[in-house]
């Protein structure tokens, strides 16, 4: 049944093996803005982008963007907004009313402005998704160009969870029509500082 | 029923089928634009390709190695020869949990093993939450288009639906509105769920991980909210290392969609602790076109579906015409292998003009191999079975000269197989008059322009 007929048939089925390409990152390498290449792209892909000077200005920042956010789940030292503590015991469907998250990302691709983030800044996975918004706090300095250079960053972690987010959740599956707000996050803020 | 009796059902509606055409035709050139401003485009193409062709030549090590990575991070692993005992094995898995309510993302595997229709004759609720996916489970229709489930559906057909079923105010169609209310309700089917089901668009051999792909976020709201999630994949969905991983993600969502990725990347390592992740691997007719070694490389695919957006025939034909899992150009070579007298119409439902090849981001050979299913398809399904089919494709891309200018050598190949009066029944409104031209000595483009201008 299944695992031996599957890989015996394989076997008797596949060509002479072919080698792997080497891969020559240099190819992809562009001299570019950065941080102008990611604002842009976070834009493109419905995303909103917000710059700060110094960190001590986030809380005003995100009170600005989101004065009517009530339940709100911070995941990092730097902002005190937080009305709502999670831990790892939290159940994830207690979460289903929070108005806005703010977490950290890790590090962001210019090239087609994702963030990296994990479940190292959120504690309950489905967080980032049944929050209604979603701040990330990114460090300018963090920026890669592209996805090779961001598999490189990522390649040590703790494998449990993680993604690439790029822009609020969205749909075009009623006659090509783009709406932001399908089943994950409305909104989203990039934060750079 | 044939491809061209289907497409005939999808032409009664002629503005439908050019919005239709029009709506793909702008994917297909967001796809264009995302991809002129990536530096190396080409290379990515052909380092995709190559790396593919290195994973079918040593599948069986790497899904070992899979395995045995994905088993030591937690995560249960099934194999299934069949769709039968892929059904079998979610729905044991299912029964285990005592699990009756399911939400489900994209999956094509899934569409191809009917697992729905499977699951609910044993009382299980499937919910699909991929929106265009919802809108057709609904309207009790399988996908069209492998990206955009609903694209045939005009966002009147998508009210209707929704009053009927969502109890939804009749909105003229408002997409944020139709949106929305989905949303709420498919909320509800999230927080409810005892087990949740999504595809698989990348496993990894080096880590034992996957990754699933999807701008909605409703392959992530079901499987972190319910305690079971099921991942089912084909055998060729594996790549031997994350770093390449780098440059799937950056060809597939340009391809399919123009976006420069996916709103989510989701990358699945470890189940949540006191929850279970499955993963199930089916082969299901894939080992079979392995052996295959004309159409071998059709197993490069990422179902990006830009060969189905850039495709003359599928954009005026709709893919309900395909009568397959899998429309478009890729699936006229998949189905085929699975049933070549069921799908022997399809290798014709092209023009071969190439254009499928030309933006398919793992440089899967498509018109070649159509053509090539064409000789086997001449030769060894009967002969009369094969004129009646040809025939009828025939019929119906002579009705529509603008397809048919695109024929070139293809409408040549199909000419010589159709049989006489085919090719000047009344459907053909210009075949009447006179004898079609010697294959041979001009193309009918020609042909045609000239008749006009002799009168
Ligand atoms: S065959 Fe190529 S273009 Fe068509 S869906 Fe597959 S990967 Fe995309």
């Amino acid at each position: 049944m299944g695992r031996e007929a599957i890989l015996n048939s394989i076997k008797k089925n596949k060509p002479e093996l072919v080698n792997i390409p080497k891969i020559d990152i240099q190819l992809f390498d562009e001299e570019i803005d950065l941080v102008e290449t990611f604002k842009n792209n976070v834009q493109l892909v419905g995303g909103s982008i917000a710059e700060i000077n110094q960190i001590n200005n986030l809380d005003s920042e995100i009170k600005k963007l989101y004065p009517n956010a009530k339940n709100i789940v911070t995941h990092i030292p730097e902002s005190n907004l937080g009305t709502i503590e999670i831990t790892n015991e939290t159940t994830p469907h207690s979460l289903k009313n929070v108005d806005l998250t703010i977490i950290k990302g890790e590090f962001g691709i210019s090239e087609n402005g994702a963030v990296w983030i994990s479940e190292d800044q959120f504690p309950i996975r489905v967080l980032p998704f049944i929050t209604n918004d979603l701040v990330i706090l990114l460090q300018k300095e963090s920026l890669c160009l592209h996805m090779y250079n961001a598999y490189k960053k990522i390649f040590d972690r703790r494998r449990t969870f993680g993604l690439f987010i790029s822009g609020p959740s969205k749909t075009a599956d009623i006659e090509q029509c783009l709406v932001i707000g399908a089943q994950g996050a409305m909104n989203l803020t990039v934060i750079l500082v | 029923m044939s491809h061209s009796k289907k497409a005939k059902i999808f032409n009664k509606n002629e503005d439908k089928v050019n919005w239709h055409d029009k709506a793909l035709w702008f994917v297909r050139e967001k796809r264009d634009v995302a991809a002129n401003k990536v530096k190396g485009w080409e290379h990515l193409r052909d380092y995709a390709s190559g790396i593919k062709a290195n994973v079918l030549s040593n599948l069986d090590n790497y899904l070992v190695e899979f395995e045995s990575n994905a088993i030591k991070n937690g995560i249960k692993v099934h194999w299934a020869s069949n769709a039968e005992e892929h059904n079998t094995i979610v729905h044991k898995i299912l029964q285990k949990h005592n699990a009756k309510n399911i939400v489900k993302s994209k999956s094509m595997l899934t569409e191809e093993c009917h697992l729905n229709p499977y699951l609910e004759a044993q009382g299980i609720e499937v919910v699909d939450t991929d929106l265009g996916e919802y809108i057709v489970q609904i309207a009790k229709e399988a996908p069209s288009h492998i990206v955009l489930p609903a694209i045939h559906k005009t966002k009147e057909e998508v009210d209707e639906l929704f009053q009927e079923h969502l109890g939804t105010t009749p909105s003229n169609g408002n997409p944020e509105y139709l949106t929305n209310e989905a949303r709420k309700h498919l909320r509800s089917k999230f927080l409810n769920a005892d087990a949740a089901i999504t595809g698989v668009n990348f496993a990894v051999a080096e880590t034992g991980g996957f990754v699933v792909c999807t701008n909605e976020g409703n392959a992530d709201m079901g499987a972190h909210l319910a305690k079971v999630h099921i991942a089912c994949m084909g055998i060729e969905k594996i790549i031997p290392k994350e770093e390449h991983l780098g440059i799937f993600l950056c060809l597939l969502a340009r391809s399919a969609t123009g976006q420069p990725i996916t709103t989510y990347s989701s990358h699945f390592n470890k189940p949540i602790e006191g929850n279970e992740m499955h993963i199930v691997i089916v082969d299901n007719g894939r080992t079979e076109q392995l052996n295959r070694e004309d159409f071998r490389s059709s197993l490069h695919c990422i179902r990006c579906g830009a060969c189905m957006n850039t495709c003359p025939i599928y954009r005026r034909s709709g893919g309900h015409s395909y009568d397959a899992t899998i429309p478009g150009p890729i699936g006229s070579i998949l189905s085929p292998g699975k049933d070549l007298k069921k799908h022997s119409s399809l290798p014709f439902a092209s023009t071969l003009c190439g254009s499928c090849t030309n933006v398919c981001p793992v440089k899967i050979n498509i018109h070649e191999q159509l053509y090539k299913w064409r000789q086997i398809v001449v030769k060894d399904v009967k002969q009369p079975f094969v004129k009646k089919v040809v025939l009828k494709i025939t019929g119906w891309l002579m009705a529509r000269p603008k397809l048919f200018n695109l024929l070139g050598k293809s409408g040549r190949f199909i000419l010589k197989y159709a049989p006489r009066f085919v090719v000047y029944s009344k459907l053909n409104a210009w075949g009447n008059a006179r004898e079609l031209p010697k294959i041979e000595k001009q193309n009918f483009n020609q042909w045609y322009k000239n008749r006009n201008k002799n009168g």
